[in-house]
């Protein structure tokens, strides 16, 4: 397999077709003299699972971060759903992370003074949903997710599996159209991992929602459509060619 | 080489890890500077007590070298202390120097104050510098209880009649002739009853203050439990680590002590100013001696240590202890119990017992307060997180819940104070004196001189050119009371110069109206007034300071999560209502309910009038310290700001 590292060309005119999602268009971004992305096309498409891989410091968190609308790109643009992100203020892009976006991160991102059902149902309520609704709507997570009886326990009562699909559900409980995952399994041994995965991959499937997973692992990538590796700031993929 | 280790992390701890020690020694100093007021106080008060002894005559049962009689003068709306003393043997009575005087004064020489000689200059002769005519010289400072006191010393004869009458009608305005060995005298009632005023105001302060220092070594704890822990696991042993832990608090909180006493050191002279039981301080009176700043300064970083120690448990167990954050035990109903065991215990504890058991079973009530104290914040917690609607309401509650003691540290100062300064703010001393009245001079007399010193009395007021009638009113003790009345529109000038006209009328006497007579029970109240607002400022400063202290470090503690939230999209605003209402919460509902509480249980002593003045100040003091209080938590905004800008957060 030929993996240089190259610049991708730019994408035909149909990449804003209704099924793309979200569109990430000739991205840089640099930190000081280092550059994080160096011009990085990226498409996912309705319901996609797409799994960013690369080595430490390759680019790939960066790019998640300019995909989430957590951080501006200095060049290139992003879209939702034909709409700009890269251009709406920090007020927008965080109310759009809330409302569009779900996050599952490594660990850590559980309050740990909130029961598991009220860290789910927060983003409902930061959403103007009245609590009893949300609780209500948070719960009906908690079976399919393999949590029934975990409703009331508070993260630090949660094995770190069990704290990951908690995460999955508060990601997903207010419908979001992407989902994106940053090692969601770097803290989990690999049979607690692969049930994670499954777990996430399936939900976020079954709820309509696309995904992008950064991660170091080929395992917990081959749960997902499709693949693209990130190297020095540039998409590396089959061929030479550009996904 | 634990403490080179120690050093070296404590330095290499980057910019975040820096804060974090620089809080610790912040709420040390902060604790540190308060607790030195709350101690030194008291030395305060001891010192005025001593150094007004001498006035307080003890009767001798042999030896006597002088007589001594203490009474009190009006000056406007000022008392002058009058010390009238008589050598009985001269020679004998060369060693019985009054304190702030070379010598006993010869019969007829007057001694004053500066501030009392400084006022006679300035008034108008007939209304003061006549009574005390010609003095001889100054008083110095060692005869004074504070700076600008009024005090004169009067010489007589041994057989003047103000050295051979009997006392005052009122033994609350001085004390009669009495032969003394000595000029030492006796710490007065009064100086007795303020010093255990004071020792009261003292555990009100020092309990949180105490509980607010110890807290101080566990800030930003789960950086440095994560920090040990990692040493665990590289084969620390658990002895290492508590030396490691010990070292760092006790370095941090050293210098917090001593940074503290500095800024106490140079606050000194501020606090100095507080008028209490008449008058300002000397500066030397606030400043602790050697041993109790000593005491202060080795126990407080000791306090820290110990705290730390205990705080480390978790992480010496197990090394892995802390990488799970574990659900802390819910506070026990045994709490409340301890607090209901001992305040039922209380009247037996404080029945007919010294001053120091009656401190005693006060302090052990207020610790039981603060065992009490996280159980009441954890009730809030759950019915603020019970009822809430909003994310912020549902976060504050729930942090209440998770960590009580922590809220219950910045509020429990307010809380314990509170209930006195509603009680004391609104009641007005004027309501317990006798305003209204027309002013009318009264001097007591033996029936059968009445008629004749009133007599007296119309002959003086009339040279004095001072319009009054005088009566003799008759009184069961045999004694009758010569009462001058001035009318409704005697001014106080013309008040002080009928006091003038009339001084010496009786002798060792004092004409005082009714408003003088009572001057010391209205003083009284408004210098617990004045303690309490002093209190309640001082609770309130603890407030603050732990608020604000308290936020940053929870801050640093639970940046990762804060970061993953908000890139999660939850608002800052969110976060930071969230924050405010942990703390304005049981702010709001333990120190200002005790507050209303405290004026709810004055209404009934209002009838006389409410106190304008002590409510300004009251409404004053909650306004500045709530507002204080969310200032402070504010101020950690940017530091939110910062931390939740990290794209990256993990944790230290």
């Amino acid at each position: 397999m030929d993996s240089r590292p190259i610049r991708q060309a730019r994408h035909p005119a149909n990449l804003e077709a209704m099924n793309d999602v979200l569109v990430g268009r000739a991205l840089t971004k640099r930190f000081g003299q280092t550059v994080a992305l160096g011009g990085v096309d990226i498409t996912i498409g309705a319901a996609e699972a797409v799994a960013i891989m690369g080595p430490s410091g390759s680019g790939k968190s960066t790019l998640l971060h300019c995909l989430a609308g957590i951080m501006k790109p200095d060049g290139g643009e992003v879209s939702l759903l034909g709409r700009r992100i890269d251009t709406m203020r920090e007020r927008e892009r965080s109310a759009l992370r809330r409302t569009r976006f779900g996050f599952v991160f490594q660990f850590g991102q559980l309050l740990p003074e909130l029961p598991a059902e009220e860290n789910v149902a927060l983003p409902l309520m930061l959403g103007g949903v009245p609590r009893t609704q949300a609780v209500r709507q948070a719960r009906e997570w908690f079976a399919p997710l393999g949590l029934h009886t975990m409703e009331t326990r508070r993260p630090g009562e949660l094995s770190g599996g069990q704290a990951q699909r908690v995460a999955i559900a508060r990601a997903l409980v207010s419908r979001p159209a992407v989902v994106f995952a940053d090692e969601p399994t770097g803290a989990l041994d690999q049979r607690t991992g692969h049930d994670t995965m499954r777990l996430l991959v399936e939900a976020t499937r079954h709820n309509g929602a696309s995904l992008i997973v950064v991660t170091h692992d080929q395992n917990v990538a081959s749960w997902c459509d499709r693949t693209v590796e990130v190297r020095d700031g540039l998409l590396l993929v089959p061929g030479g060619v550009g996904a | 080489m634990n403490l080179d280790l120690t050093w070296r992390l404590l330095k290499g701890g980057g910019r975040r890890g820096l804060l974090g020690a620089w809080l610790t020694l912040g709420a040390v100093a902060v604790s540190t500077a308060l607790l030195l007021f709350a101690v030194a106080v008291n030395f305060a008060f001891a010192a005025r007590a001593d150094r007004g002894a001498w006035r307080n005559p003890v009767p001798a049962e042999a030896g006597a070298v002088a007589i001594e009689a203490a009474r009190f003068d009006f000056v406007g709306d000022q008392v002058i202390t009058v010390v009238d003393l008589a050598a009985l043997d001269a020679r004998a009575a060369a060693g019985a120097r009054p304190p702030g005087m070379p010598r006993l004064p010869a019969p007829g020489e007057v001694w004053l104050s500066p501030a009392l000689a400084e006022l006679a200059r300035k008034l108008p002769a007939d209304q003061l510098a006549e009574r005390y005519p010609d003095p001889a010289g100054v008083l110095g400072d060692e005869a004074l209880v504070y700076p600008g006191e009024l005090v004169a010393v009067v010489g007589h004869a041994p057989d003047a009649p103000a050295m051979t009458a009997a006392g005052t009608r009122d033994g609350a305005l001085g004390k009669g002739p009495a032969k003394v060995a000595d000029l030492t005298g006796t710490p007065s009632e009064d100086s007795e009853a303020y010093r255990a005023l004071t020792l009261v105001a003292s555990v009100l302060m020092v309990v949180p203050l105490l509980v607010f220092g110890g807290a101080a070594a566990r800030l930003t704890v789960a950086r440095r439990d994560w920090r040990l822990a990692a040493l665990r696991l590289v084969g620390a042993t658990p002895g290492q680590v508590v030396r490691m832990t010990v070292a760092e608090a006790v370095i941090v909180a050293l210098a917090g002590a001593l940074l503290g006493a500095a800024a106490y050191a140079a606050a000194a002279p501020l606090l100095a100013g507080i008028p209490i039981a008449g008058g300002s301080w000397f500066v030397s009176d606030v400043l602790p001696g050697p041993l109790p700043l000593a005491a202060v300064l080795a126990g407080v970083p000791l306090l820290v240590g110990l705290s730390a120690v205990v705080g480390l448990r978790r992480v010496v167990v197990s090394p892995l202890g802390v990488a799970k954050r574990e659900t802390p035990p819910a506070m026990r109903f045994v709490r409340v119990l301890a607090l209901f065991a001992v305040l039922a215990a209380f009247p037996l504890l404080t029945r007919g017992t010294s001053i120091g058991i009656v401190a005693v079973a006060l302090g052990l009530a207020f610790l039981c307060v603060n065992l009490a104290g996280p159980w009441v914040v954890s009730l809030i917690g759950r019915i603020t997180a019970g009822s809430a609607r909003r994310p912020a309401g549902l976060l504050a509650g729930r942090r209440l819940v998770d960590d009580p003691r922590s809220a219950w540290r910045t509020v429990s100062g307010v809380a314990l104070t509170g209930f006195v300064a509603g009680f004391i703010g609104l009641l007005s001393p004027s309501a317990f004196a006798g305003d209204g009245e027309p002013p009318q001079l009264l001097v007591s007399a033996p029936a059968g001189q009445a008629e004749a010193v009133a007599g007296q009395a119309r002959d003086r007021l009339r040279a004095a050119g001072v319009r009054a009638t005088v009566r003799v009113s008759r009184r069961g003790t045999g004694d009758a009371l010569v009462a001058t009345a001035l009318g409704s529109y005697a001014d106080p000038a013309t008040i002080d110069r009928a006091r003038t006209a009339l001084t010496g009328l009786m002798p060792g006497r004092t004409p005082t109206t009714r408003a003088d007579d009572e001057r010391f029970a209205t003083q009284l109240l408004a210098d617990i007034r004045m303690g309490t607002t002093v209190v309640l400022s001082v609770s309130f400063l603890v407030a603050i300071a732990s608020a604000g202290i308290t936020a940053a470090s929870s801050i640093l503690d639970r940046r990762q999560t804060y970061a993953l939230l908000r890139l999660a999209g939850t608002p800052l605003e969110v976060l930071d209502r969230a924050r405010r209402a942990e703390t304005l919460v049981p702010l709001t509902v333990m120190g200002g309910g005790a507050i209303l509480v405290g004026v709810f249980c004055a209404m009934p002593f209002m009838i006389g009038g409410m106190s304008v003045a002590g409510a300004i100040t009251l409404g004053a003091c909650v306004v500045v310290g709530f507002g204080g209080v969310v200032g402070a938590g504010a101020l950690s905004r940017p530091l939110l700001r910062s931390v939740t800008a990290d794209p990256a957060p993990r944790p230290d």
